[in-house]
């Protein structure tokens, strides 16, 4: 039932963080180690039952000294466009475990933890909102060409979002159809709130716009899962039905907790690039009509996310010539991918079907239909 | 289609203003199950019960500046939430109330034992469902030491355990918190974290941190109505979206298909009806019906008139109260511990009541303190007999002289004074109403209200009130069955102009230029002219509603138009120039067929307005004082019948506006 066989990690630190007898485990406050962490990825990743490999690819000096980006790949065997998979904030690969059966069955799907998130690892970005961006897009190109991918379909959720319509700004060649869900930081701010806000919740504002959005999971230390289940119930419950066997409401707060307890780079890294409270410093309104026409963009999102939904207008007020298809998942919130798996997988994988079938009209590549078809079952009968 | 109401304490007023749009443009909505946890239940509850608008708001609003009075807000010992729920409650639910909301009122509740979530749905009596709201709205400590018993077992606030309990997968969830709920607010924030408590989805954004806190400090009336406002325009834009805004003639299709099967085939719903579409459009530039925000007005108002209040308004004076609490606190609490111990006993309200109901004639004041009770009675006789243990107490206790006695009772007379008048009212109108439901019982009474108001030209030398004259005309008359159509079948149209015929009795609150036959000359265009729109419909409670609205700018009478209004009428039809605003005016009259883009009636904040039932205005709207009185004056119709046309100045439309009410019960 479960093919870990399969997986190997080209790196695995065995030696943990030193505990040495001046200081154990048990007396840190953070409780974050590398191998819990792995091992709560690895177990919420047996619901998946499309076989993967983790590795840990190496980017070189982008923004440290040697950065490495943990990617899951499935399905590498078919010859499809393949579908690149990019988180939003404080998630991790692990989270999206059930859309990559969905995803996965016709073409390859590759999953990273974004530089400074996840297990990929911590450097420290550029204080600046435009430079720091840069340097999450270069990061993201860097791995590309580890990867050997040509050109791909992009889905970016939340922050991923915003990435990966930067990403196809810089590097429109690589980008065949870029697919948002719910992305952050796409309108400008407003200039005045509408609504006046009295003057004690302003101050509160004001004193916590220094923290990083995340600091209270790391200072919660032992009680962070807890902490997490108690303010996002939710987020278990969303996985607790695919998950029934495993106890989601222990494994997914863990799990986030451990991927949000190390040195928070990235997010110190959204936190400049977000002005006061949420929004972004250097929207994609700016740019949006730098934007390849040729790339069709595909909008999705939940019909109750409160996040702003301006991003419509705006790509459909600057890239009228384009293509571009919007479309609203009733009864989903923001983390579309886990209320409504089914129809987001839907969604997603027409996308996809519409990018392979613009290809063989424009004959731009000889569809390699009869070898990709008959290769995902093999792949799958030969481990099962 | 399932509701949910999120719990909220004080924030519940958006729920007022949900509920008002849900029953407008979306009463199908409202026949299946509604569910709530502590304010969203009683949302619930009194969209159910179909509840006045109005007085509800009002309650609401009584509850909150009661609670913004005190030092310490609603913490203050003396201030007793449980038990001003309990008389909004009592006063508001009627007798049968757990017949009509069992099985549909999905209660929320957190059971004390073991923290655990329970939804109750079935209510054996009327005090059942009372407890069982009252249990779901309390908060131990703020709301008192002991929780409320159900069937036995204690609970407390639902919004412990499951703050927006979904019934099945389309419900449609309400929450005043901008968040991942269906109808809620929509901050314009950018926020990326939310958190989720009790099922209930919060961003972190400004306003909602504002409004956490206004969960147990009610904030003023002004917000408060603004919330209301905001409860009214989330919901239409929701409704909108899903397109489930229909016309009421759809309505009607829709609701008799409930209620009977076997008038299907003849009635279709066709979604590309006209009216539809009309009502759509209307539906985008309405606003809270008028009944709730006269309400609002009033409170405000009272809020900031008074030099008391303008004082209290300056940040100095804030600041010096709240040096001052130090101080004050030790008398509030004192005050406080004894109205409590009074309160403690239960006997002394449910004597007062029975003794005025049973004697109406026999006044009774009574007062008492801690375990001493006095017994003033300009009716001596009947209450001796009533109240053998009170007299004993008295005569227990002759150590005190009289005027000791007096003196200690001071600050408790005013209170029972105040009580005693408050009982008196209440059941003077309860034996009102008595009278009024037996009535209809018997014969058929038809309620009818015209509001004509009509406004000056611009030609005229400018006068400080533009209102030319103004008549509000209500009149009640009730028929005999015999010689009405009423046995007929419900689905029949009326022949209004045979009811009209008849000679009504009718009051006219203020007429300036119009004299009595202006009342025979509205029945005159009314029979001889075809009506614009006019709705005929019968609704669940077996209430067949005619709404016509007739275009009178064509009539040649000189009493409805004035010869220089005729001539601007006729020489607007030709004229170019007319103003954004009149087109928005003319809009009104050709039954809202619009050339104009939506946006061009969403600007212009001042248009006229008419609407099938048309208690819905434009949000600038000029308030007349005669409006209270005439809503003061007839409480015994149901509130989606009051008519108001308000016409800005320079219109030169006239539209009679013409609802009628039929209410007949088989007999």
């Amino acid at each position: 039932m479960l093919e870990v066989a399969n997986k190997e990690e080209t790196e695995v630190e065995k030696n943990k963080q030193c505990s040495s007898w001046l200081s154990p485990s048990w007396l840190t406050w953070n409780k974050y180690s590398e191998g819990m962490l792995r091992t709560l990825e690895k177990r919420i990743l047996q619901i998946v039952k499309t076989p993967y490999r983790g590795c840990f690819v190496d980017i070189g000096p982008v923004v440290g000294p040697a950065d490495k980006i943990w990617t899951l790949s499935f399905n590498t065997n078919s010859q499809r466009t393949p579908l690149v998979l990019v988180q939003g904030l404080g998630a991790g690969v692990a989270l999206w475990c059930l859309n990559i059966d969905a995803l996965a069955a016709t073409r390859p799907v590759y999953a990273f933890d974004l530089l400074g998130f996840g297990r990929s690892s911590r450097p420290d970005f550029d204080s600046d909102a435009v430079d720091a961006e840069k340097q999450m897009v270069r990061s993201i190109e860097e791995w590309r060409k580890e990867m050997n991918l040509n050109e791909f379909i992009l889905l970016g959720h939340s922050l991923g979002g915003f990435l990966a319509a930067s990403y196809s700004i810089s590097y429109p060649n690589r980008v065949k159809h870029l697919i948002l869900s719910d992305p952050w930081g796409f309108p400008e701010k407003p200039s005045e709130s509408v609504q006046p806000v009295p003057l004690w919740v302003k101050t509160l504002s004001y004193m916590m716009q220094p923290f990083n959005p995340l600091a209270g999971v790391r200072a919660a230390g032992p009680f962070g899962p807890w902490f997490i289940n108690t303010l996002r119930p939710d987020i278990s419950k969303k996985y607790s039905n695919a998950l029934m066997e495993y106890s989601a409401d222990d494994l997914i707060p863990r799990y986030i907790y451990q991927c949000n307890s190390q040195y928070p780079s990235g997010e110190s890294a959204f936190h400049t690039m977000m002005s006061n409270f949420g929004w972004a410093k250097n929207p994609i309104v700016r740019r949006i009509d730098r934007l390849d026409k040729r790339i069709p963009i595909t909008l999705l999102y939940g019909s109750r996310s409160w996040i702003d939904h301006s991003a419509e207008d705006i790509i459909k007020l600057k890239r009228s010539d384009s293509y571009f298809k919007l479309q609203v998942i009733n009864g989903a919130g923001h983390h579309l991918y886990a209320d409504k798996p089914e129809a987001f997988n839907q969604i997603v994988n027409d996308a996809c079907a519409f990018t392979d079938a613009d290809q063989r009209n424009l004959a731009i590549m000889p569809p390699p239909d009869g070898s990709d078809e008959s290769d995902a079952p093999e792949s799958e009968k030969s481990l099962t | 289609m399932n509701l949910s109401f999120a719990g909220c304490g004080f924030l519940g007023i958006y729920h007022v203003g949900v509920a008002c749009c849900f029953r407008k443009y979306a009463p199908h909505l409202l026949l299946n199950k509604i569910s709530g946890a502590s304010a969203g239940a009683m949302a619930a509850c009194c969209l159910l019960l179909d509840l006045p608008l109005g007085e509800t708001t009002s309650d609401v609003l009584r509850v909150a500046t009661e609670a913004r009075k005190k030092s310490l807000g609603p913490f203050n010992p003396s201030f007793n939430i449980h038990q001003l729920l309990l008389e909004g409650l009592e006063r508001f639910l009627p007798d049968d109330a757990h017949i009509r909301v069992s099985g549909k009122l999905h209660i929320s509740l957190t059971r004390v034992r073991d923290g655990k979530n329970v939804i109750v749905s079935q209510f054996d009596s009327r005090e059942e469902l009372i407890q069982a709201l009252l249990a779901s709205a309390f908060i131990p400590v703020f709301s008192g030491l002991f929780p409320p018993k159900f069937k036995g077992v204690r609970y407390m606030d639902g919004g412990y355990s499951d703050n927006l309990p979904t019934l099945d997968e389309h419900t449609i969830t309400v929450s005043p918190f901008c968040g991942e709920s269906d109808i809620c607010p929509r901050d314009d924030s950018s926020q990326l974290f939310h958190i989720n408590i009790a099922n209930t989805s919060i961003e972190l954004s400004k306003h909602n941190i504002y409004r956490m806190v206004r969960i147990l400090f009610p904030p003023p009336p002004e917000t408060l109505a603004n919330m209301c406002k905001q409860g009214f325009d989330d919901a239409l834009r929701f409704l909108h979206k899903n397109n489930l805004i229909n016309c009421t003639k759809c309505l009607a299709v829709q609701s008799t298909f409930v209620v009977s099967d076997t008038l299907e085939e003849n009635l279709i719903y066709d979604p590309q009806c006209t009216d539809c579409k009309i009502h759509r459009q209307e539906a985008l530039v309405s606003n809270v019906p008028d009944t709730v925000l006269n309400v609002f007005q009033e409170v405000i108002e009272s809020a900031n008139k008074g030099v008391s209040n303008w004082l209290f308004k300056h940040r100095g004076m804030k600041l010096l109260s709240v040096l001052s609490l130090p101080y004050t606190l030790p008398a509030d609490i004192m005050y406080a511990t004894f109205t409590k111990l009074h309160l403690l006993k239960p006997v002394v309200p449910q004597l007062k009541r029975r003794l005025v109901s049973h004697n109406a004639t026999s006044f009774q004041l009574l007062t008492s303190i801690g375990n001493q009770f006095e017994t003033f009675s300009f009716d001596y006789k009947p209450c001796q007999a009533l109240l053998p243990h009170n007299r004993n107490a008295c005569i227990k206790d002759p150590s005190l002289s009289v005027h000791e006695r007096f003196m200690a009772t001071a600050p408790q007379v005013g209170n029972a004074l105040w009580d005693v008048s408050k009982v008196v009212l209440d059941q003077m109108s309860n034996v009102l109403t008595r009278v009024n439901r037996k009535r209809q019982q018997i014969s058929a009474k038809i309620t009818c209200q015209l509001a004509i108001t009509e406004y000056s030209g611009g030609k005229e030398p400018p006068v400080d009130d533009l209102v030319e004259n103004k008549v509000n005309l209500n009149f009640t008359l009730d028929l005999d069955d015999c010689d009405l159509p009423l046995e007929q079948s419900p689905e029949r149209k009326f022949n209004t102009r045979q009811i009209l015929q008849r000679k009504p009795s009718f009051t006219i609150n203020k007429s300036d230029t119009m004299d009595d036959d202006t009342f025979d000359h509205i029945l005159q265009v009314t029979s001889h002219h075809e009506a614009i729109m006019a709705y005929y419909y019968l609704d669940e409670n077996n209430k067949v509603k005619v709404t016509e609205i007739f275009d009178v700018t064509e009539d040649e009478s000189p009493l409805l138009q004035t010869p220089c209004e005729k001539d601007v009428n006729t020489n607007l039809e030709f004229d170019d120039s007319w103003t954004d605003y009149n087109q928005v005016g003319e809009l009104a009259q050709d039954d809202l067929h619009s050339e104009y883009s939506l946006e061009d009636l969403l600007d212009s904040d001042k248009n006229v307005f008419s609407d099938p039932e048309s208690e819905w205005v434009g949000t600038c709207k000029v308030e007349e004082p005669e409006d209270d009185l005439r809503y003061s004056s007839n409480d015994a119709r149901p509130e989606s019948d009051r008519v108001t046309l308000k016409n800005e100045d320079n219109t030169k439309e006239k539209l009679l506006i013409h609802s009628r009410d039929f209410e007949y019960k088989n007999c």
